[in-house]
């Protein structure tokens, strides 16, 4: 089985954010990144079969040379090999038709992307993916087993999991529970010196079209001070007319 | 608790800009190396203690390791601990790639068990100590040992220990008496250590330690003292049987409490085997050959906490409010709101104090890291000379200045806090407890402070010290390019003129043959001494920030840097005047404490 983990590059999320350019762009100084954690929960699941099935492991990003680092600690997890779409990840639509453009020179089985990406949450990219190419899809997939040609997939609906059975080639939009975070993998000295010798082939963009525009940032308001109520009256009273909750 | 306990943007500045990594990723010896995979070497250990090492040091403390039942019992972490950082490279990272090692920078080792100590300092010095005991074997015992006991020591499956101290002998290892009987291969151990670290627990499933005794009939004094791997349970052809090592009880610390310390007998039963490590009676000259990188780790050990208890005084100063500013008319408006603490000059002073010797002590680390890779790995035999004696003179401070000042700033943050500070609520009382034993281990201030200034100061006919004094020149030649820090490159200059005019009235002494005198000052001397390199590194770190702000360095933000010559500027303010005091002190002719009869204690 050919796995293809589709990997983006994020803030950590204790990064302090902000903007420049008008708030139009935002600000990477001093920023951590990370593998997006719904990919890293994809990209662990793959490990498994790697493992366990004998699977060969693929990553692969849409970004400028800055994202190397979080790619190559993908590698340092163990993938076999590398993609960079060497072009800035403007929005999902665009990220998905550079995603699908790869997968097709491939030859994926299977195709594990995050159901978001914690920075823009747009959770657009693997249902894309799956509609440009034509592959049997499963969005917000909370566990995967593959026996030969065919898949058992859990997904996260409202109020509960359904079950599905399909058929490679698919493409999943996972999360957390494909595997918990106690199953996250921190590269050991040894991987991360492999890393170094893997491949990380960097291949140019398609011509493709860009659905969306930022027009501006900002950040939520700031929280408002903290009120310490007495009794269940003061407190209705507040939520009825200061909050207008109820 | 805050969650804060290490400021990894600040380590990566000092490792790679200040302290310049790529100099020593520059040499063959270490062309596997670059800045990415140090980087996600140090993420990687960065999330590991985040998840197996800062949740538990609360629970170390409140849960000290104990004796029970002819064991030590330990927190249950440390087996996770040990089993983890063999797996992760953390045991075997240093080590060179024949010995099964990944030929890591000490740098960057140094760097990296840094993050563990910030962390959860209970913990490290299981490891610490197994490389420690490994690193002996490998350099000084033959095949037969190497293959029988590192390849499981570098996988954490087996700990190891130094032996040294025994009931009569701790600071004068002289008179260690433990003994050693030819007996066949090997040799009868017998004999008791105490304060052995990491002595006993159940996170290994074997320990070999590393044991000082003297062979029958060997020459007295520290001429006869030979070194022997004596391991908890000896490996034979049907599995590990007992050795003879018995664990008798161990020691209840006022910190450190999870780092538990045992007192050891050896041969209680007269069936403890112990095997030659290389020549007999050069014991104590292996051990000490290896001392310098163990004296850093003090150093860094050290530091780190000064780090931790920083950040958590800071978070807490960031979020406590309490008292009013003072308006224009020199009173305070009662009708305003509570400001927070982190606004009032007092409390600012000892943060900066706390930042200044915490950031200050890892710059040094760093950089006697830097001299240690340089002193093996260049290629022209001159450099390494020359690097090995600016690691010889740097050693005694790396490990004194972090653990005398250290415990100062953790005790300013302490300070912070106020009475919660004192409460065992807050996180700030713990670490100040366990910083406590840096001056204490492997060699106290005493013992560090006549070293430098006994044998460092005058080796090789002053031949280190004009080496440093070269290497502060040419920061002090590069500081006066900027406007900005010319005046306090000029004042570091004084300093160091200071400095000769110090060592001239003290060498007046050695040179009349009363060495009892030039030395009855030499911890006030490490004082005056190690606030002048702290300050020499201080420049450089604010010169680095300098450049940044010139050149437009987007890398780290503009506060940032901005913060970092802020923090020289606290240092040759508030620190460095010290040294004036210091000075006077050491160039005075009485000899006030040797003279000082057993009658004024009375």
């Amino acid at each position: 089985m050919k796995i293809l983990v589709c990997i983006s590059n994020v803030p950590d999320t204790t990064s302090k954010i902000n903007f420049t350019d008008g708030d139009t762009k935002f600000d990477t100084n001093g920023v951590q990144f990370v593998i997006n954690p719904n990919d890293e929960f994809g990209l662990t699941r793959a490990m498994w079969f790697k493992e366990k099935q004998g699977a060969t492991v693929h990553v692969a990003n849409v970004g400028g040379p800055t994202t190397e680092p979080t790619i190559r600690k993908a590698l340092a997890i163990g993938a076999d090999e590398a993609i960079r779409v060497n072009a800035e990840p403007t929005d999902g639509f665009f990220v998905a038709q550079q995603l699908a453009e790869v997968v097709k020179n491939g030859g994926y089985d299977l195709v594990i992307a995050g159901r978001e990406s914690i920075d823009y949450n747009g959770g657009m990219v693997p249902g894309i993916l799956a509609t440009l190419l034509d592959m049997n899809f499963v969005n917000t997939c909370i566990s995967l087993e593959v026996d030969g040609n065919n898949a058992t997939a859990m997904r996260e609906i409202d109020g509960g999991k359904e079950k599905i059975s399909t058929s490679l080639p698919l493409v999943i939009g996972g999360q957390k529970g494909l595997v918990e975070e106690s199953d996250l993998r921190i590269p050991n000295m040894r991987g991360i010196m492999m890393a170094r010798k893997k491949a990380l082939n960097v291949i140019e963009p398609v011509d493709a079209a860009k659905a969306t525009q930022d027009a501006k940032f900002e950040k939520p308001a700031a929280k408002g001070a903290v009120k310490l109520v007495d009794n269940v009256d003061d407190l209705i009273n507040l939520l009825h007319n200061e909050a207008k909750a109820i | 608790m805050a969650n804060q306990y290490v400021d990894i943007e600040t380590l990566k500045f000092l490792l790679y800009k200040v302290q310049g990594l790529q100099d020593v990723l520059d040499q063959e010896r270490y062309a596997d190396y670059d800045r990415e995979s140090v980087d996600l070497l140090l993420n990687s250990v960065k999330d590991f203690s985040d998840k197996e090492l800062f949740p538990y040091f609360k629970e170390m403390d409140e849960k000290p390791a104990h004796f029970k039942d002819g064991e030590i019992v330990v927190h249950p972490q440390v087996t996770k601990y040990m089993k983890a950082g063999g797996e992760m490279g953390l045991i075997a990272g240093s080590f060179p790639y024949e010995n099964g090692g990944m030929q890591l920078p000490a740098m960057v080792a140094h760097s990296s068990a840094f993050i563990q100590d910030a962390a959860n300092n209970h913990m490290p010095g299981y490891i610490g100590l197994t490389v420690g005991a490994a690193e002996l074997i490998t350099h000084f015992a033959n095949e037969a040992l190497n293959d029988t006991y590192v390849p499981n020591m570098l996988t954490g499956q087996w700990g190891g220990t130094m032996c040294l101290t025994e009931p009569q002998a701790g600071s004068s290892l002289s008179d260690i008496v433990t003994s050693a009987t030819p007996d066949g291969d090997h040799y009868k151990i017998h004999g008791q250590k105490i304060f052995i670290s990491g002595g006993d627990y159940q996170g290994a499933e074997n320990i070999v330690h590393l044991v000082l005794a003297r062979i029958k009939g060997a020459p007295a004094g520290t001429k006869g003292i030979s070194l022997f791997v004596v391991p908890k349970n000896r490996p034979t052809d049907g599995g590990l049987e007992s050795n003879d090592v018995t664990t008798v009880a161990d020691f209840q610390k006022m910190g450190q409490k999870g780092y538990c310390t045992t007192h050891l007998f050896f041969g209680d039963k007269e069936d403890c085997q112990g095997w030659l490590v290389g020549e007999a009676n050069q014991g104590l000259k292996y051990m000490f050959l290896m001392m310098n990188g163990a004296r850093i780790g003090v150093g860094r050990g050290a530091a780190a906490i000064a780090t931790a208890a920083y950040q958590a005084s800071l978070n807490y100063a960031n979020e406590r409010p309490q008292g009013r500013q003072l308006q224009s008319s020199g009173k305070k408006d009662a009708n305003q709101e509570q400001t927070l603490i982190i606004n009032h000059p007092d409390v600012r002073r000892m943060l900066l104090l706390q930042k200044a010797v915490s950031e200050g002590s890892l710059s040094l680390i760093l950089l006697t890291a830097k001299y240690h890779d340089l002193s093996i790995a260049s290629a022209d035999a001159d450099e390494r000379e020359k690097y090995r004696l600016l690691l010889e003179i740097m050693t005694p401070v790396v490990k004194t200045y972090p653990s005398e000042m250290g415990k100062i700033a953790v005790d300013n943050g302490v300070q912070v806090l106020g009475g919660y500070g004192f409460c065992s609520d807050y996180i700030l009382q713990q670490y100040l407890r366990d910083i406590r034993i840096f001056a204490i281990y492997e060699g106290t201030t005493g013992i560090q402070s006549q070293d430098l200034l006994g044998r460092k100061v005058t080796m090789d006919n002053g031949k280190a010290l004009q080496l440093l004094s070269e290497e502060i020149q040419s920061s002090i030649k590069a500081a006066m390019a900027h406007e900005s820090l010319a005046p306090y490159a000029k004042k570091l200059g004084g300093k160091l003129a200071l400095t000769q005019e110090v060592l001239q009235s003290l060498m007046g002494f050695a040179m009349k043959g009363d060495y009892q005198r030039f030395l009855a000052d030499a911890t006030p001397f490490m004082e005056f001494f190690s606030n002048i390199v702290m300050a020499w590194l201080w420049l450089d770190i604010a010169r680095e920030a300098q450049n940044a702000l010139v050149t437009g360095s987007t890398e780290n933000s503009t506060d940032f840097y901005e913060s970092k010559i802020h923090t020289m500027e606290f240092y040759f303010k508030y620190e460095l005047p010290k040294t004036t005091g210091l000075a006077e002190i050491l160039m005075d002719k009485q000899a006030l404490t040797l003279n000082t009869d057993k009658k004024v204690f009375a």
